[in-house]
């Protein structure tokens, strides 16, 4: 009985220090990585409506849902050592249409519900790298640069994500080193170096630039027209297509190609940058060995021919290629808040830019005349140019604050033949209600061809980490060019590309 | 957007929840009194506080946030929000004229101007400049109020050339724990606007400080809740720690 008690009592020291050793060591690295793991992110839903039927790619399409999707971002901060930290930023995307466009493909999930993954962010950060001042970056990261306002041009490193219009600040994660020295309270220091190049995203109404416009009978409305600067040139091509029935034409292949750099180190990218401070300035130079993320075209052929297979109709085969030429930009940014001037807050942001020469090439085979052996025009001069941006703002009350800022030379602007255009941008916010309720209303307007976007939203926090969206986006201009013939004729936000305009609600959980 | 504005400046927490040590057995001047609270509320190395910050609305609706504030002497502070939806946001006060805001949906530092100073602060009833203000006597002088019989009253105008949103603040202090029990603050057109009453004094380690500070606008009758969860000095926070590379380290 004794014997029997006594191997009980063993049994159980020993289950407790098995236990002990167990959990012990578990419990101590669960509270060690408790301190060193932050988790956060965000779902959020985004459902629009299209408010209009005559920005598609025919006339009529519209008043349709846009877009019904569904965000998850899961965002951790890791410490595992002291002067270390750890980003990883992943997000999943549910886009919320069928894609499953037959029989064979509705059993697929992926097909009904589609979804990608994304990787925003994943780098590590190293403090006091080597020198106590100096701050290592390795990873997949974007950076942010300049002091205005989302119009940023000396912001060049990452490339745009232009996949949603209504959000200008988006952009692609690239794998860069970035080195921080910190050699004084008034001055840092950067350098970052990316290896690999990666084009904007641009949004799906961007093909619509480069589409051929048909009616509802499938009959030609108008051709895409190449950047020629010599308008005789962009005549004798019309008349190419213009000399044939307009209904009578097969687009079958058209097609733009995008060039891109190779992957050598020589076409990597690198930018410095020094930051000063001083009193009420804060000071920013900065130097960028960089390529342009919107494509330029720089080639194109076009061939009109009787059709084999369709008797008395025409095919058409246009294809054309777009690059992403070099730039190198010498950029200066400030801010600035005026205490003799009641406080005005100033920013300003100038890009002096000095590009690739881009020659633009079209070939029209045996029967396009004049083209028949082809023409070439400067499409993007070496000259340099500006694109910049100044801006004012100023809280009014507790409750309203503005912001106004002229920009020279929109995010997609590379004084191509379209040209560096001019604007005016406006922003009102008002807050009521213990800041549950905002309002804001923005407003673009192309300064030289008059188009506009007027951006509305009313945000809702319905609960602290809760947001409710509610707005538009609508675009004003003209879809078809002044002159149809000159590539610069077209308006900035009333040209089909720029997108649709649309109402929308979107909702957000923050945590 | 200008929500973010919101985050900075934390002074008045600081100055609103402290005490001070016990009075003189003669009574001492005003600017005495100031200097002494100005002591209790920055006298330290450095400073650490979790907080809830409760809004309430006239209507009784209420809604919290968190967040943290590290401080240095009397002039450095380092705001963090650690809920809601403007988790992540945090603010990096210099001096009142030196003030940085990191805004995680821009993933960008930027320097706060100074007219963004009279913003609320998250919707409360405590502005930008309020929470950006650390220091009481590098900004006021003080001058002699009533006295009751357990509690001074000093009122605290600002120093000529300094820009503050208040014409005045009254304050109250009890005698015997030094503990500023009210304060009443007046703008520039002489109406009483913000009142503050500190409650439930608390042993943190060593050290008292109020737990409860109500802030309430007697126009409105809106008021904001603060509860101090934990409160921690001298435990060797760097200098490195308020500084821009701070803000956006790991962002």
């Amino acid at each position: 009985m004794r014997k029997r008690v006594d191997h009980e009592v063993r049994r159980r020291i020993s289950q407790t220090i098995v236990a002990l050793w167990v959990f012990l060591p578990v419990q101590t690295w669960a509270g060690e990585w408790t301190e060193k793991v932050k988790f956060s992110g965000f779902a959020s839903g985004d459902v629009r409506f299209d408010i209009e039927d005559y920005r598609g790619l025919t006339p009529g399409d519209g008043y349709t849902f846009s877009m019904n999707r569904n965000d998850l971002d899961l965002r951790l901060e890791i410490a595992p050592a002291d002067r270390v930290n750890v980003v990883i930023d992943t997000r999943l995307r549910y886009f919320g249409f069928n894609k499953a466009d037959d029989l064979v493909t509705l059993p697929a999930r992926d097909r009904v519900d589609p979804f990608d993954v994304r990787l925003d962010e994943a780098f590590v950060g190293v403090r006091g790298f080597v020198w106590k001042n100096m701050d290592l970056k390795v990873g997949r990261m974007a950076q942010q640069w300049g002091a205005a306002d989302m119009f940023n041009p000396t912001d060049n490193l990452n490339a745009r994500d232009f996949t949603d219009p209504l959000d200008y600040t988006a952009k692609v994660p690239n794998q860069m080193i970035e080195i921080d020295l910190y050699p004084a309270d008034w001055l840092s220091l950067t350098a970052v170096w990316v290896p690999v190049f990666k084009p904007s995203q641009l949004p799906a109404s961007a093909a619509l630039g480069f589409a051929v416009e048909r009616d509802r009978n499938g009959c030609l409305l108008r051709a895409p027209v190449p950047p020629l600067r010599d308008r005789d040139d962009a005549e004798a091509l019309s008349d190419l297509f213009s000399a044939t029935d307009p209904c009578a034409l097969n687009f079958a292949n058209t097609s733009v190609r995008t060039v891109y750099p190779d992957n050598g180190l020589g076409d990597s990218q690198a930018a410095l940058r020094a930051k000063v401070k001083a009193g009420d300035l804060d000071l920013s130079l900065s130097y960028c060995y960089g390529r342009f993320t919107f494509p330029i075209a720089y080639d194109a052929y076009a061939d009109v021919a009787p059709s084999a297979t369709r008797p008395g109709t025409m095919d058409v085969t246009y294809a054309a290629e777009v690059m992403y030429p070099r730039m190198q930009v010498a950029g200066l940014d400030m801010s600035y808040s005026a205490p003799w001037l009641f406080d005005i807050g100033f920013v300003g942001e100038i890009a002096l830019i000095f590009p690739e020469e881009v020659v633009f090439g079209l070939r029209v085979p045996a029967g396009g005349g004049r083209f028949a052996k082809g023409i070439s025009t400067v499409n993007v001069p070496s000259d340099p140019f500006i694109k910049a941006t100044a801006g004012v703002d100023y809280t009014f009350t507790r409750w309203l604050y503005m912001n106004a800022m002229y920009v020279r030379g929109f995010f997609d602007e590379f004084n191509d033949l379209y040209g560096i255009h001019n604007y005016v941008v406006l922003t009102a916010e008002m807050k009521f209600f213990e800041d549950e309720l905002h309002l804001r209303l923005s407003g673009i307007l192309n300064a030289d061809d008059m188009s506009s976007v007027v951006y509305p939203q009313a945000t809702w926090v319905v609960v602290p980490s809760v947001e409710l969206v509610l707005g538009a986006f609508v675009f004003g201009g003209d879809t078809s060019p002044s002159d149809p013939l000159d590539y610069a004729a077209r308006e900035k936000f009333g040209q089909k590309a720029a997108g649709r305009s649309v109402a929308f609600l979107k909702t957000k959980v923050t945590w | 957007m200008r929500r973010f504005w919101a985050g900075f400046g934390i002074g008045f927490l600081f100055c609103t929840l402290t005490l001070l040590p016990p009075a003189a057995a003669e009574g001492p001047g005003p600017q005495e009194i100031l200097e002494r609270m100005e002591k209790t509320i920055n006298g330290f190395d450095d400073q650490e506080m979790d907080l809830r910050l409760t809004i309430v609305d006239v209507d009784g609706s209420k809604k919290s946030y968190e967040f943290t504030i590290w401080q240095k002497g009397d002039q450095k502070r380092l705001i963090k929000f650690t809920s809601g939806e403007i988790k992540g946001m945090a603010t990096l006060v210099q001096d009142r004229n030196n003030v940085y805001v990191y805004l995680p949906g821009f993933k960008k530092v930027r320097r706060v101007a100074a007219h963004n100073m009279n913003q609320s602060f998250a919707g409360s009833d405590f502005s930008n400049d309020d929470m950006a203000t650390v220091s009481w006597t590098k900004i006021y002088t003080a001058s002699p109020g009533k006295e009751e019989a357990d509690a001074w009253w000093i009122t605290a105008t600002p120093k000529p050339g300094e820009q503050v949103e208040y014409s005045k603040v009254d304050l109250k202090l009890d005698k015997k724990t030094g503990t500023q029990q009210r304060a009443v603050y007046f703008n520039k057109a002489g109406e009483k606007v913000k009142t503050f009453d500190n409650t439930n004094l608390t042993d943190w380690n060593g050290v008292p400080r109020a737990k409860n500070v109500v802030v309430a606008d007697p126009r409105t009758g809106h008021r904001t809740e603060m509860e101090v969860k934990s409160f921690k000095v001298n435990q060797g926070l760097k200098d490195d720690m308020f500084t821009v590379r701070e803000l956006q380290w790991g962002k």
